[in-house]
């Protein structure tokens, strides 16, 4: 929308800019100089735009409804020049206080033009988004790498022979459980570092943990763990077979 | 390091930084007063004046962005869009782009009108954001630019905002009680 130029007299809401563009407006239309025109002059102009605006919201009328009463009491005042000032009326602008508003005002529309401007040239500047440099790893040199290249072959060599020994355990859920089960019965409590052992493999805990969880449900046992990441103590539900 | 050295050094640091880099930090890295700094700055200012890249700064803050006579080719790489605003928005922006900081209320007292909305657009389109809070009654929240809206408008720095043609003059006077304000000078 154009912000400038010849525009319909009508206000409308969308790039209405407010009583003061609407005053200014009237300035420029009839060729009146901002420093030196009478604004009650104004007064009648800018009633009867307002009048034409209907659907704007309260507070922005209000806005306007204030513009145009300096405006009209500006007017009185030129017309009887010997009207008393009313207390009531004269705590809000001067004429000189508003012309100030408006000259400034006025300034401040060229420059939003001028900005509008700009931005419709498209003439903008571009940064270079981040992360198109990948850094180097701190310390990183062609002998670091060789050296790691190096370790990478010492390792594959020495490998074979360890792959070789590949641990034939099988466990079911069912024998650990029994077996848990018969600890727990002799023990009365354990934990759970003492049933991995020292150096479990993968599928012994698994199978150990899933053990558990079926011995929990079916409620052989209880549970307690006294902090995050702290040992599980494993011990024979008291009543046992009240639970079934 | 000769002024040269200094800013290809510069150079080099600003083209792998990610986000506007401090006069202060610049220094430091390399190792160069902040007087050598600003003359090495000015110097690769005047050698970009005629590539696709320009130096620009907000405040103390400094980046090379691309030339505003290239956005459009490089909007088409990027398929950027192209930034609309309002006209009320954009004379929400003038007020805060020239008197910067300032807050809402000094905005509506220009404009005469409620800049709620205006303001928030603004804000989510992050063409301004909050300088903090002034220390005045009720502590309102102080507005300033930013480096997007340096960038959308095609800016080097706030130096560079277009003046208006407008008598700013008699405006000057009238606002220069609030002290931090950046009115730039007119050009005549």
């Amino acid at each position: 929308m154009m912000p400038i130029g010849p525009r319909p007299p009508a206000v409308s809401i969308d790039g209405f800019a407010g009583p003061l563009d609407l005053l200014l407006e009237l300035v420029e239309e009839k060729r009146l100089d901002i420093f030196t025109v009478r604004l009650g002059e104004l007064a009648d102009g800018y009633l009867a735009r307002v009048r034409g605006m209907d659907l704007l919201p309260a507070d922005e009328v209000a806005a306007f409804l204030y513009v145009a009463s300096r405006l009209v009491l500006l007017k009185a005042r030129s017309l009887l020049p010997s009207l008393e000032p009313v207390a009531a009326l004269d705590d809000g602008e001067s004429e000189a206080e508003l012309r100030q508003r408006l000259i400034e005002y006025a300034a401040v529309k060229g420059r939003a033009t001028a900005l509008g401007d700009r931005l419709r040239s498209g003439e903008r500047g571009f940064h270079r988004e981040g992360g198109t440099v990948i850094l180097p790893p701190r310390g990183g040199s062609p002998d670091a790498l060789a050296a790691a290249w190096a370790r990478v072959l010492a390792l594959t060599r020495r490998a074979p022979e360890e792959e070789l020994e590949v641990p034939g355990e099988r466990y079911s859920v069912e024998e650990r459980t029994a077996e848990i089960e018969a600890l727990v019965a002799s023990r009365g409590s354990l934990t759970f570092a003492t049933l991995l052992g020292d150096r479990p493999t993968l599928g012994f805990a698994i199978v150990t943990f899933i053990a558990l969880l079926d011995l929990y449900r079916r409620a052989v046992i209880d549970i307690t763990q006294d902090e995050l990441f702290g040992d599980i103590r494993i011990e024979r539900k008291a009543a046992r077979t009240e639970g079934s | 390091m000769t002024r040269s050295v200094i800013a290809a050094a510069l150079e080099a640091v600003l083209f792998v930084a990610e986000r506007p880099v401090p006069r202060n930090e610049l220094a430091k890295i390399v190792g160069a007063g902040p007087r050598a700094v600003d003359e090495a700055l000015g110097e690769l200012e005047r050698a970009y004046a005629v590539t696709g890249l320009r130096l620009a700064h907000d405040g103390n803050d400094w980046q090379i962005v691309t030339a505003p006579e290239a956005a459009p080719f490089v909007a088409a790489y990027l398929g950027a869009d192209r930034l609309r605003l309002s006209p009320a928005a954009l004379e929400t922006l003038a007020v805060i782009a020239y008197r910067q900081p300032t807050t809402r209320a000094e905005v509506e007292a220009i404009r005469g009108v409620n800049c709620d909305q205006t303001i928030y657009t603004l804000t989510s389109r992050r063409l301004i954001e909050e300088r903090g809070r002034r220390e005045a009654a009720g502590r309102p929240i102080e507005y300033g630019t930013t480096w997007e809206f340096l960038e959308c408008f095609g800016l080097s720095s706030l130096d560079a905002l277009p003046s208006a043609l407008s008598p700013e003059g008699t405006l000057a006077d009238a606002h220069s009680a609030t002290g931090t304000t950046r009115e730039p000078v007119p050009a005549e």
